[in-house]
């Protein structure tokens, strides 16, 4: 096992050194595809090499710089007046460099969720997810600068999904979501970003109630919410399906209750058979008549497919238990209930939103 | 002017490889050039000295992408970096932007915040190897910190540490770096 484990940093060493052959290759990438845990141990492992070297070179540069910062005060105490070259003249339109090493570029994907909610236990998986950093060349057109100022201004964090309580700009999502939010993004189907803030969040039952800020906001200006709230839950074997964004598009997945209560017996939840991932943190869950039967929240980290809900009741009584002036009328239409369920998808994605999360 | 540019380019060049003179000779130029600004704003040579050098390695690590491309003057987004920083540092509220006819100064403006973001992330990242560094314990901590971080050769190693001979080391250096990689990635959720 040992020398196994050996024989797999030396691979990855002399891949990182570019020391493999033709032939070499070959057989490491057949040997990737036939084997998938091969393949993962060995991405652990070119990942680590690639960390260290590139914290190593890190280090080194910041030894200089320290050194150089040394020598700048001799400098200055001496007297001497170093001649300031200034690098205002030169222009730097086009300059391309390009480095050798491309592994850090995949540094993102490490980012995995951290929380430190101790009511859940370590097999449970959030599904908020880290925002990817893109690389956006320089070379493309940016964005008109009074858009940029309108949108999220730095430490972009986590994203989750949220859905409409009222065309006017109330949502829900999950709370552990937004939990220590700085400051709170929903990202509209036209793409344009809002703020929100909080309204009123149960913790232990992982809901939120969020409402826009953005005067005169309204999710569609064509139609208003073509859905219901379910008041009560659902039977075992209901089939239910989910919109939500594990990435920058809408993604659609379809499952049913596998049990009328949730993770290790939460009564507040359901335990679904569905697949969603890092993203969908607070995706509605539907069923086929276009009610609204849960928030997706969790999943657990060993079986894939196997998924947690909070139950629609828990956003009904947090509604229940909002101040007079801030209360509202959750939606009860049943219009999805006619549609074929591409016309119901439809629908619900005007009513559907990313949410970006900004911690410091 | 062509040769001014492509002294930068091999100037960046240089940085990308880590090249002592060309790190130095950036520094000291930006350092004189924001010092005042920093001074002024609140600031004291400590902080010039500590965000300078925070700018400086944001442009290093833009530096070693291998899309990078600088469509501005170098001294300009490293003004742009450091002025950020320092807003961000001192909890001041970035002036309202006042707008601008440089469309380059535009285009600096929208990006070196995802460069800092970048930047904090990786910083996050390297702070985590660190620390799986440290729970590792002895020998596996120094002898992979000789290695990787000082550039020792593995017969020093050997001798540092009492293996008979560098292949010892060498298999020791796997089996550490074997029990690094289970806490490195034991510390997150997967």
């Amino acid at each position: 096992m040992s020398t196994e484990r050996n024989d797999i940093w030396k691979l990855a060493e002399a891949y990182l050194n570019g020391k493999l052959s033709g032939a070499d290759i070959n057989e490491l990438d057949n040997r990737r595809l036939s084997d998938p845990e091969f393949a993962s141990e060995f991405q652990d492992s070119i990942n680590l090499l690639s960390a260290i070297k590139s914290s190593a070179e890190q280090k080194q540069v910041r030894t200089e710089l320290k050194a150089a910062n040394i020598e700048l005060k001799q400098e200055s105490g001496k007297g001497i007046k170093g001649k300031v070259v200034s690098l205002m003249h030169n222009h730097w339109r086009t300059a391309t460099i390009a480095a050798a090493i491309a592994l850090l570029t995949s540094l993102t994907t490490f980012w995995m969720v951290q929380h430190n909610n101790n009511k859940i236990a370590s097999q449970y998986s959030l599904l908020k997810r880290d925002i990817e950093k893109y690389k956006r060349s320089q070379n493309k057109i940016i964005k008109d600068i009074k858009e940029q100022n309108a949108g999220p201004a730095s430490s972009a964090r986590y994203s989750g999904t949220g859905f409409a309580l009222s065309n006017n700009g109330y949502l829900v999502t999950n709370y552990h979501v937004i939990e220590g939010a700085d400051s709170i993004y929903i990202q509209s189907k036209d793409g344009a970003y809002h703020k929100a803030h909080t309204i009123s969040f149960n913790a232990a039952e992982d809901v939120v109630i969020l409402k826009v800020e953005t005067d005169n906001f309204k999710f569609s200006n064509t139609t208003d919410i073509p859905y219901s709230i379910a008041s009560d839950k659902k039977k075992l074997g209901t089939h239910v399906y989910t919109l939500g964004f594990p990435q920058d598009e809408i993604v659609y997945n379809e499952g049913y209750i596998s049990s009328k209560n949730g993770y290790s017996g939460d009564s507040t939840q359901y335990r679904l058979e569905i697949t969603a991932g890092p993203g969908q943190s607070g995706a509605p869950v539907l069923d086929s008549r276009g009610n609204i039967i849960g928030i997706i929240t969790g999943k657990e980290t060993e079986g894939e497919a196997v998924t947690f809900a909070v139950s629609s009741t828990s956003i009904i009584e947090l509604l229940n238990n909002l101040p007079q002036e801030n209360k509202f009328r959750l939606p009860t239409s049943g219009r999805l209930g006619r549609m074929s369920r591409e016309h119901q998808i439809e629908q619900l994605e005007q009513f559907t939103c990313s949410i970006k999360v900004y911690k410091q | 002017m062509q040769n001014d540019l492509h002294k930068e380019i091999e100037l960046l060049q240089q940085l990308s490889d880590g090249d002592s003179a060309a790190i130095k000779s950036i520094y000291k130029q930006h350092y004189k050039s924001i010092v005042g600004w920093i001074l002024k704003n609140g600031g004291d040579e400590q902080d010039a000295a500590d965000i300078c050098q925070e700018a400086v390695v944001i442009l290093y690590e833009k530096s070693k992408n291998e899309d990078f491309r600088l469509t501005c003057k170098v001294n300009t987004y490293l003004y742009a970096v450091t002025k950020n920083l320092w807003y961000k540092r001192s909890q001041q509220e970035r002036p309202v932007y006042s707008g601008s006819d440089d469309e380059l100064e535009e285009t600096i403006v929208s990006n070196y915040e995802e460069d800092i973001n970048a930047h904090k992330e990786r910083e996050l990242y390297y702070d985590q190897l660190e620390s799986a560094l440290e729970q590792l314990g002895q020998p596996c901590s120094s002898l992979l910190r000789s290695f990787y971080y000082d550039n020792k050769s593995m017969q020093d190693i050997a001798a540092e540490h009492g293996y008979t001979n560098a292949d010892n080391a060498k298999t020791q250096k796997y089996k550490c770096l074997s029990r690094l990689k289970k806490l490195f990635y034991g510390t997150k959720v997967k």
